[in-house]
């Protein structure tokens, strides 16, 4: 008679009592199996010649420590080589996955091309191929509205940034959620199947600084996984290939930074010199050829030209001088015949002479007018004098005009109508145009320049300098009044009387001055000298 | 047993040989080129024991009454090749009962199953064929028909405006010069870059224009009042080219620093900085669809972009050079990429190669595409060559002169567009001018033949 028998039955069941409920229950339902397969090991007492081999051996507990044999129950303890070798993978119809490790880092849906098919060319196809089409309005549409949503979050993120605090948002903090949870019991939750969560957003702090630094640089993360490459390799360049490409090193005419010695043939290398034979062209002798022709013919022709006209102009010149003769000649006979005429009437010698004297002026004024008319490169005395210099002014003792005592201006600056930048002459240098007349005219100088009087130096000598001059009491080699009159002396030093006439025969020599005809000599300077006279 | 012994006749080897051949002789001598007669019990029974053995569960299914139409029709592939030999000389094997699997053992022939081809054409499985080749579709040849000259530098960059009335270009001479479309004659110069203007953009949504230099300065021009009103500051060194999306107002540029920018319009604000690539990128594409952003740069990769979290989605590492052009079709979904080994085709949006467009042996600095299936690609040394977009077809190379006053060297083509009616190509060239070609109307079938030489080996180098 147990206690259990009188108390009426539990309404909740302990722990043990759930666990042993439950054991029972899957021992029923195993049973139904034909064969079991669960492999427990011989209880304690029973091990003597047991070895544990495989892992369900060791049923749920660990090692056996009296079997003297190396135990790894659930794999645990033995040394595991790390590999990073990716267990080799099958998909869904049976193939070896060969590009995973191509997607080792990557989401399964990942587009990555890596099979040998995706690099051939597909065929060719027609262009109203379905799957040659763009994807339709609908789709289109929403993807781009999608993605502008997205970028429009985006954006007004990072422009937040810089917005102004604002007042917080407000959310609705109403979610409910129903949960299940997987363990369930009686225990869990207090038997209840699911649970009812109220979810409520956290409410942010408005004036709450920003909680992270970002002024911090750190490392960039590695890399997405490279994608498979999908070409071949590049071919391998050949030896000619590459001397195609070689690239001389640069020897400059010019520079020579480091300094190198490099030997002239390399220098002159990139000149070309000896590469090219210089060909003149024939043409450029001919050309030569025909200027020097056309020179000399030209030439030629000048020299008739000017022989021609020299010859023409000695004609001309003969006729005129012909014609000058008759004219003189004609001139002269009427001269003659009215000389011829005066004489016969006037027999008085006064009015003759009168008349001979007019007529001598006459002939004068004449000769002049006829002068100046045929030489008018030989000046009249007035124009001599207007262009005398200063100094034959003054040596001459020309009269010179007053100056006005009155200021002068420069006449540059009246009546003008030139613009402001005019008067520069561009900055030309060699011009002086510093004053407008000259100082005083070339006649006013000599009238300004001193001019000394006859009585100049009468403080030095007294009134009469000319008596002073001329008087002849003092003359060197004066003897005394009643001395005898000694040789006279001709010259410093005094030669005596030679007896061989050797003086006489070199002052002969001397004058005649090699020319055998000395009168001819006497005679030409006579002869000048007494033109001179008749002319004047 | 050793009973038989006794009745068997001893012989010789040789004359069991020869008996044997004579029996051999005698049973096929008369007919040895004919194939061998089919027992019809024999096969029978053989086909029953197979039916059962092998097909037992399907046996039950009902007759496919749309599977014995559509044979002899038409194969259904998708190629739309009309003139597809199908095998109509197979031999017609005996198939007892009604079905096209065979049925059960005993049941009689019928008609309707004489009729069949083979089963497993029904299927959908076609056996392999040899490839043949798609005839190019004809195209006109292009001529070339102005010169516009005005730049003082290399003309670096083009964009059509949307009403087709006029068309931007960049150069290397600081400025943006905008000229009428119909006439060539210049109608507006834009200073403000301080270094070459390597692309700009003109907006279908708004009056804007954008221009982006080696000066890392990208530009917003209002063209309202002819001003810049915005900068999009950022990039790390010269950007080298832009483009706007189609349906969000937003800007792509891509730069020499080895990243794109996404920039919303109206903030200024750098929403995504697109990373991964090594080298400089040199040529980014936006569509509406996906792959919203395609670039391409000089580590030989293509990189398609996912716009809204700013992750690469695929790579394609297909190039062995850089990668200098980018073109997205505009009806098709697809796009075509420019290196000096090859240019490519590929299919949005994940990227599968279609095929090599290859010939154009220079660096390939600007592709454009015509409605047409018209395929420009030029390069750096001056040549255009016009490809047909489907099959691949090369049907024209052109090497226009350079301007009067330009060495022979300096040729080569920087960018090229096709106007909004796309009957003019625009390009803009290293001799400082900008040239303008059409299509040739003269031209005929019969004057420029088709000369289509498909290499069969299509699976060469990569």
């Amino acid at each position: 008679m147990s206690l259990a028998s009188f108390l009426p039955a539990p309404t909740q069941l302990s722990q043990d009592q759930l666990e042993a409920e439950e054991r029972s229950r899957v021992q029923r339902s195993q049973s139904t199996a034909l064969v079991s397969t669960r492999r427990e090991p011989p209880p304690y007492g029973f091990r003597k010649s047991w070895v544990p081999r495989a892992l369900e051996d060791f049923g749920d507990g660990g090692a056996f420590p009296e079997i003297h044999v190396a135990q790894f129950p659930l794999e645990m303890g033995r040394k595991k080589r790390t590999s990073n070798a990716l267990a080799v993978q099958v998909d869904a119809e049976g193939k070896i996955k060969y590009d995973a490790i191509a997607r080792q880092g990557q989401s399964k849906d990942k587009v990555i091309f890596s099979k040998y098919t995706d690099m051939l060319p597909k065929e060719v196809l027609n262009e109203d191929d379905p799957e040659l089409q763009k994807p339709d309005e609908e789709a289109v549409n929403e993807l781009t509205e999608k993605t502008r949503a997205a970028l429009e979050k985006q954006v007004s993120q990072k422009i937040a940034a810089a917005m102004p605090v604002r007042a917080a948002d407000k959310l609705a903090p109403a979610q409910y959620i129903r949960y299940t949870p997987s363990q369930q019991g009686l225990a869990f939750n207090s038997g209840a199947k699911q649970r009812v969560i109220r979810m409520v957003e956290m409410q942010k702090d408005a004036m709450e600084p920003p909680r992270f630094k970002i002024n911090k640089k750190i490392p960039r993360g590695p890399p997405s996984p490279p994608a498979p490459v999908m070409h071949s390799p590049s071919r391998k360049m050949t030896v000619k290939e590459q001397q195609e490409w070689k690239i001389p090193p640069c020897i400059s005419n010019w520079k020579n930074a480091k300094g190198y010695t490099i030997p002239l043939d390399k220098r002159l290398a990139a000149d070309g010199r000896g590469l090219q034979t210089v060909h003149i062209n024939e043409n450029f002798a001919k050309l030569a050829e025909a200027l020097y022709i056309a020179d000399r013919k030209a030439r030629e022709a000048v020299e008739m030209r000017a022989q021609v006209e020299k010859k023409m102009a000695q004609k001309e010149k003969e006729k005129k001088e012909e014609k000058l003769r008759e004219l003189a000649k004609m001139a002269r006979d009427r001269r003659a015949g009215i000389k011829a005429h005066g004489d016969k009437g006037g027999e008085d010698t006064e009015v003759r002479e009168r008349d001979e004297i007019r007529h001598e002026r006459r002939k004068e004024r004449q000769h002049d007018r006829n002068i100046s008319r045929a030489a008018p490169d030989k000046r009249s005395k007035l124009q001599r004098d207007q262009d005398r210099d200063i100094s034959e002014l003054i040596a001459l003792g020309q009269p010179n005009p007053r100056t006005s005592s009155e200021a002068q201006y420069d006449q540059r600056l009246f009546n003008q109508n030139k613009g402001m930048d005019s008067g520069f002459a561009g900055g030309e240098d060699e011009i002086y145009n510093v004053y407008d007349q000259p100082f005083r005219g070339g006649r006013d100088m000599a009238q300004n320049i001193y001019r000394p009087s006859k009585n100049a130096d009468k403080d030095m000598y007294g009134d009469d300098l000319d008596t002073l001059m001329q008087s002849s009491r003092f003359v060197p080699d004066r003897e005394f009044s009643g001395a005898d009159h000694g040789p006279r002396r001709d010259g410093p030093v005094q030669f005596e009387e030679d007896p061989f006439g050797l003086d006489k025969f070199l002052e002969e020599a001397k004058q005649h001055g090699g020319s055998k005809r000395a009168s001819t000599s006497g005679r030409s300077k006579d002869y000048d000298h007494e033109k001179k006279r008749r002319k004047e | 047993m050793f009973v038989l012994l006794q009745d068997v006749q001893k012989h010789s080897v040789h004359t069991l040989v020869f008996r044997s051949l004579k029996r051999t002789h005698d049973m096929f001598v008369s007919d040895h080129a004919k194939a061998v007669a089919l027992d019809d019990q024999s096969y029978k029974m053989k086909m029953a024991v197979k039916m059962r053995a092998e097909y037992k569960p399907v046996l039950h299914m009902p007759v496919l009454k749309e599977g014995r139409e559509r044979g002899p029709l038409h194969a259904s592939d998708p190629y739309g090749q009309l003139g597809y030999p199908l095998p109509g000389a197979l031999p017609h094997y005996l198939v007892t009962g009604t079905h096209p699997y065979p049925s059960a053992p005993g049941v009689a022939l019928t008609a309707e199953t004489q009729m069949q081809k083979m089963p497993f054409l029904n299927s959908g499985l076609l056996p392999r064929k040899a490839p043949t080749m798609p005839k190019p579709q004809w195209h006109p040849p292009w001529k070339l028909y102005r010169v516009i000259s005005g730049h003082l530098g290399w003309v670096r960059s083009i964009a059509v405006e949307p009403g087709n009335q006029w068309f931007v270009t960049g150069s290397a001479d600081r400025t943006i010069k905008i000229w009428d479309l119909a006439s060539g004659k210049l109608k507006l110069s834009l200073t403000g870059h301080i270094s070459t203007v390597r692309g700009v953009a003109v907006s279908t949504r708004s009056p804007y224009l954008f221009s982006c230099g080696e000066d890392k300065q990208v530009k917003c021009w209002d063209l309202e009042y002819n001003k810049v009103i915005r900068h999009y500051h950022g990039h790390l060194s010269a950007v080298y080219d832009l483009d706007l999306h189609p349906t969000i107002d937003v800007l792509v540029t891509c730069s020499r620093d080895a990243t794109a920018r996404v920039w919303d319009i109206r903030s200024k604000a750098n929403v995504h900085t697109l990373s991964g690539h090594t080298n400089t990128v040199a040529t980014v594409k936006c569509q509406s669809a996906e792959p919203q952003v395609v670039t391409g740069s000089h580590d030989t990769t293509i990189r398609l972009w996912d716009l809204v979290a700013g992750k690469t989605r695929a790579t394609l590492t297909n190039h062995k050079k850089s990668v200098r052009a980018l073109v997205l079709h505009p009806r098709q979904y697809t796009f075509a990429s420019g290196s000096p080994d090859n240019i490519k085709q590929w299919k949005c949006p994940d990227g599968n190669f279609i095929q090599n467009l290859s010939g154009h042996n220079a660096i390939i600095n600007t592709l454009a595409v015509n409605s047409d299936g018209v395929l420009v690609s030029g390069a750096d040394n001056g040549t255009i060559h016009m490809w047909d977009w489907r099959t691949g077809y090369n049907f024209q190379r052109i090497h226009a002169a350079v301007q009067p006053g330009s060495l022979d060297s300096e040729s080569g083509i920087f960018a090229c567009v096709f106007d909004q009616s796309e009957s003019r190509l625009i390009t803009a060239e290293a001799d400082k001018t900008i040239k303008v070609y059409k299509e040739d109307d003269t031209a005929t079938e019969e004057s420029h033949p088709v000369n289509w030489k498909p290499e069969i080996l299509k699976r060469k180098r990569f």
